[in-house]
């Protein structure tokens, strides 16, 4: 779409003019200005009016800005849609993912094609070398990803680090040792790093066999370690890769004829990257024995390793105490990470905690390190576990109206938690303040990945659900669903009690509409609830029939057989408020389908079903159905068939023999197969 | 092939029927389903062929059954009050479930309406603004607030703009969905001035005026220099301002062969000189010495009131002839010739 931008009218021509007389064209700017300013001003003495005196024009100079202000500041204008899916997926009501799985499905199948575009570019880049973006895009452009210098040098050895070939560098440095060149102790340093940021594997874990095989060796290696506290444990202790005994990278360090601190700092931070925390501090020693001095961020992988390390709650903080001591003797500065790594193994040492770790916040402002969502994080969880509450509103008074950027990786679990802990204090003004400062600023980038993000509207939206009216709870549905989140099965039964409490119980055939295009009406409990609080008590006409065509739709979800699935079973419950609900609209036929399904189902009916039934059919007035009824209700054996049968007789004009049949019914409650 | 096989049958008229029917036929798949579709139909083959019906249709059915039935459009769920910015933040297609209005496109069907907005390709092919909504705007020109600078308080109308700032300079932007920014089209620079404005005498401007030919307007005396010869814009200007420097130096300059200016190089007509200007002093001439007056200098006579009103009659006559001037014309030659009668 081409737009023409042209300024026909005169107000825009001394604005052009005057951006052609300020800085942008600096080298015919200032010429063609001061030429056309003495121009016009000779001119103005030779042909203005006698009356108009000169006036001085203040030309501004303009504004510079980055390529990206613009945009930013019209992004700024705009804000989320609450009733669009998140802007990846495509928006067509047949492709937008209605429950948090198929969200989950579509984004992943959705970065699984952008990698098979992109290895298809790097495969066969002679297909794609033609260029016609203006100005250029490189990461659109073939990535040389092979390495091209195949002769055994240093260079090659860099060329092979630079591109992450773990294996291959492995390779080379072996090759240029039995060659025997030497080399530089950069270059080893550099190899180092490379081996122990992957953990000695390909970084892409192309060598996936390989990993399937190594882990079955580690896992004996290990037993050790599974033994530990469950709590402590988590999964990327089984998925991360493992440190291995003597793997290459420690085969290196040995063979390597120098080395400097940043060797061994290397080395120990890969340690405890992928588990071997013992060794870690073996290493530690070695480094202190060869009067290195360690850099900050080992301190902290050291300090993050000493709950592997230690079991006993005190010994831990006294090795952490060593540390610290430590670093103030090599003069290392602590930064957040450090702190924040104390108070996450201080999280460990059990009743300790709280003493310590407001000595460590006050240290903190003693730096004058700003403390981030990961420091507030680690203090929640210290505080909540012994019990105290206060913790949790000091920290929000000190959070609310800043914006956070991430520093720490640790950053995203801050709101999960806080949510967390507002729901288990069922306090919902804590919940909004929360919820305001996830709104402030950029602080929506630090909720973490779509599950926390999940669980963090989950639980605000139940706590809503508890504590609020339900206008209100219905306000925040519409805006949180399906921008931020997918409900499951739970939030939905939070809604209906929800709905119960407020006494609204005619919206619950919509909610039933909205259980149905998030998938989860394959759930017997949500079933089951829906329908027993359509068919407790006795509504208005209109709120009947909507109630009896929810249960229509249910009724047919129960029978459906969906290819490779066992269809549900059916419940006496279900059967029983189904039969209800159509009896009370006079939907008769339906109603006595149930009574079949019950038969066949070998389910029994409540007294209340029959009770419902016996007054529909009074609606339409069939006797012979009553009779029927009462020796329907003598084949189960139910209890109230004296009472039914007295029911029928009362109210209903009988014939003599129908009589008889009942008066038999009514005196055997066992099984008569009479007419 | 088979997809402008598609476009065919789907635009061909009623009148086609026959040749529709041969074209579906045609493409492989079509074929397959005819076929399908046909041993269905037919159904009294045999048992055989019952039961392979049977089980296609249960397992099409269980097919049915599974397919991904569209949700609503998310249309219904919009609040009436809602920010419409937020749906349409940038320039995108129309997309009918995320518009709440009930739009009909294309050409209607005999004795019907347009179609309905669902899957119109009419309403996705053109153009849209919804993403430049007056309050979307209003927006937008609140945030670019601070980029902007102030206008100078004195430049408060067009006249006094004029007169500041006489040379207007006109630029296009070009702006299309594709891999480049680049246009070439955008290197065209419009230079604009009016010659009042440029301190020129007579010979100035006429000498000016012939050397732009065509790009000067009488009407508006507006020269407009339109430069493109260079590939890009800023190239563009400087020639543009080049050439008026050049042509306002060189229009002062007087060459030595312009004195050869002939009378048909002439803007206007000048009477003195001319034809007209000896015809008339001849016959004034030979009327005095036919009357026997005594000898009247052509100086006297040239200064004479009649002949000044006989030559701005015909200076204006010559410069542009209405109903008036030809009035003027005979009243001036009537006194000329003193042929009131």
């Amino acid at each position: 779409m081409a737009g023409r931008w042209v300024q026909p009218s005169s107000w825009w021509r001394a604005m052009l003019l005057s951006g052609r007389c300020s800085s942008r064209l600096p080298s015919t700017g200032k010429g063609a200005s001061s030429r056309h300013c003495s121009g016009t001003a000779s001119l103005q003495k030779t042909e203005a009016d006698p009356g108009v005196t000169e006036e001085e024009i203040v030309v501004p100079r303009k504004k510079t800005w980055d390529k990206l202000a613009v945009l930013q500041t019209l992004a700024s204008t705009v804000n989320r849609d609450p009733t669009a899916a998140h802007y990846m997926f495509q928006d067509d009501p047949y492709l937008i993912p209605r429950n948090y799985f198929e969200s989950r499905l579509f984004s992943l199948s959705r970065e699984s094609g952008k990698n098979a575009a992109k290895y298809i570019v790097n495969e066969f880049p002679r297909f794609f070398e033609k260029d016609i973006a203006e100005p250029h895009i490189p990461c659109l452009m073939p990535e040389n990803l092979t390495p091209q210098i195949e002769e055994v040098s240093e260079a090659a050895l860099k060329e092979r680090i630079q591109l992450r070939r773990v294996k291959a560098s492995v390779d080379m440095f072996d090759q240029l040792l039995q060659a025997g060149t030497p080399l530089s102790l950069e270059t080893s340093n550099r190899l180092l790093d490379l081996l122990c940021f992957y953990g000695d594997r390909e970084p892409n874990g192309e060598d996936q066999s390989k990993q399937k095989e190594e882990l079955e060796e580690s896992e004996e290696e290990v037993p050790d370690q599974r033994r530990r506290k469950g709590r402590s444990r988590k999964t990327s202790d089984f998925i991360g890769p493992k440190w291995r005994e003597n793997n290459n990278a420690e085969r290196i360090f040995n063979l390597m004829p120098e080395r400097n601190a940043h060797s061994y700092c290397t080395i120990i931070r890969g340690m405890v990257k992928h588990g071997a925390c013992v060794r870690a501090h073996d290493m530690y020693t070695d480094l202190l024995n060869d009067r290195h001095t360690a850099d900050v961020y080992t301190f902290n992988a050291l300090i993050l390793a000493v709950p592997e390390v230690k079991e006993n709650y005190i010994e831990r903080w006294e090795l952490v105490e060593d540390l610290l001591n430590h670093m103030v003797q090599q003069k290392v500065q602590p930064n957040l990470l450090t702190f924040n790594a104390v108070l996450k193994t201080v999280r460990k040492c059990g009743g300790m905690g709280k003493g310590i770790s407001l000595k460590i916040l006050r240290e903190m402002k003693a730096l004058n390190i700003e403390p981030s969502l990961a420091t507030f994080e680690h203090l929640l969880g210290i505080f909540y576990k012994s019990g105290s509450m206060e913790m949790i509103y000091e920290v929000m008074d000190e959070i609310e109206g800043k914006t956070f950027v991430a520093r720490d990786p640790d950053d995203d679990n801050f709101f999960v938690s806080a949510m967390r802990i507002c729901f288990s204090l069922k306090d919902v003004d804590l919940a909004y303040r929360l919820h305001k400062v996830l709104e402030t600023g950029d602080n929506w980038k630090l909720i973490g990945d779509a599950q926390r993000q999940s669980l963090y509207c989950a639980r605000f939206f139940s706590l809503l659900c508890m504590m609020e009216q339900l206008d209100v709870i219905l306000k925040w549905y519409k805006e949180l669903v399906p921008s931020l989140f997918y409900p499951n099965a739970q939030v939905m039964w939070d809604l209906l009690q929800a709905l119960d409490t407020a006494n609204h119980l005619e919206m619950v055939p919509q909610i039933w509409k909205e259980i149905k295009q998030l998938g989860l009406s394959n759930r017997p409990e949500l079933l089951e609830e829906v329908l027993a609080l359509m068919a407790r008590e006795i509504h208005p006409q209109e709120t009947q029939m909507s109630f009896a065509n929810c249960a229509a739709d249910i009724k047919s979800i129960f029978e459906t057989r969906e290819r490779n699935q066992v269809p549900l079973g059916w419940t006496a419950s279900a059967l029983g408020n189904i039969a209800i609900l159509f009896s009370r609209v006079g939907r008769i036929q339906e109603a006595w389908n149930m009574l079949e399904l019950f038969k066949k189902n070998n389910r029994v009916p409540s007294d209340k079903v029959m009770n419902e039934i016996l007054t529909c059919t009074k609606q339409s007035n069939t006797p012979d159905q009553a009779v029927e009824l009462v020796q329907l209700a003598a084949a189960f054996g139910l209890p109230t068939t004296a009472k039914l049968a007295r029911r029928v007789i009362e109210e209903f004009e009988l014939s003599e023999e129908q009589k008889n049949v009942l008066e038999d019914a009514d005196s055997q409650s066992s099984d008569s197969d009479s007419d | 092939m088979a997809a402008a096989r598609g476009c065919l049958c789907s635009c061909a008229r009623p009148m086609l029927p026959r040749l529709c029917v041969g074209l579906v036929a045609g493409p492989g798949s079509l074929l397959r389903a005819a076929a399908y579709s046909t041993a269905l139909g037919v159904g009294s083959a045999g048992p055989s062929q019952r039961e392979v019906a049977a089980s296609r249709r249960s397992r099409t059915s269980q097919i049915a059954r599974n397919r991904r039935v569209p949700g609503a459009p998310r249309t219904e769920k919009m609040a009436v009050d809602q920010d419409w910015s937020n749906v349409y933040p940038t320039a995108a297609a129309f997309n009918p479930s995320s518009v709440p209005l009930p739009i009909r496109m294309g050409y209607p069907v005999k004795r019907g309406v347009p179609p309905p907005k669902g899957g119109n390709l009419e309403l996705i092919k053109i153009p849209n603004f919804l993403h430049l909504t007056p309050p979307a705007i209003k927006k937008h020109c609140a945030a670019l607030k601070d980029f902007c600078t102030e206008w100078p308080t004195v430049l408060d109308s067009d006249e006094k703009c004029e007169q500041h700032f006489p040379i207007e300079i006109e630029t296009v932007d070009y702006v299309s969905a594709g891999p480049s920014v680049r246009n070439p089209k955008a290197r065209v620079v419009t230079l604009r001035v009016k010659l009042s404005k440029l301190n020129l005498d007579d010979h100035a401007k006429k000498k000016l005026i012939k050397l732009v030919g065509e790009r000067y307007c009488k009407d508006t005396d507006m020269l407009t220099i339109t430069t493109d010869r260079c590939p890009l814009r800023r190239q563009n200007y400087d020639y543009g301002i080049y050439l008026l420097t050049v042509l306002y130096h060189e229009s002062w300059k007087t060459e030595m062969w312009e004195n050869e200016k002939t009378e048909a190089d002439m803007e206007e007509y000048i009477w003195e000189n001319s034809p007209s200007q000896k015809n008339a002093l001849d016959t004034l001439l030979r009327i005095r010495a036919a009357e026997k007056i005594t000898e009247v200098t052509r100086e006297e006579l040239l200064g004479s009131e009649m002949v000044e009103n006989y030559k701005t009659s015909v200076v204006v006559l010559k410069n542009g002839e209405t109903e008036n001037n030809i009035l003027q014309y005979k009243e001036s030659v009537m006194k000329l010739l003193n042929l009131r009668a």
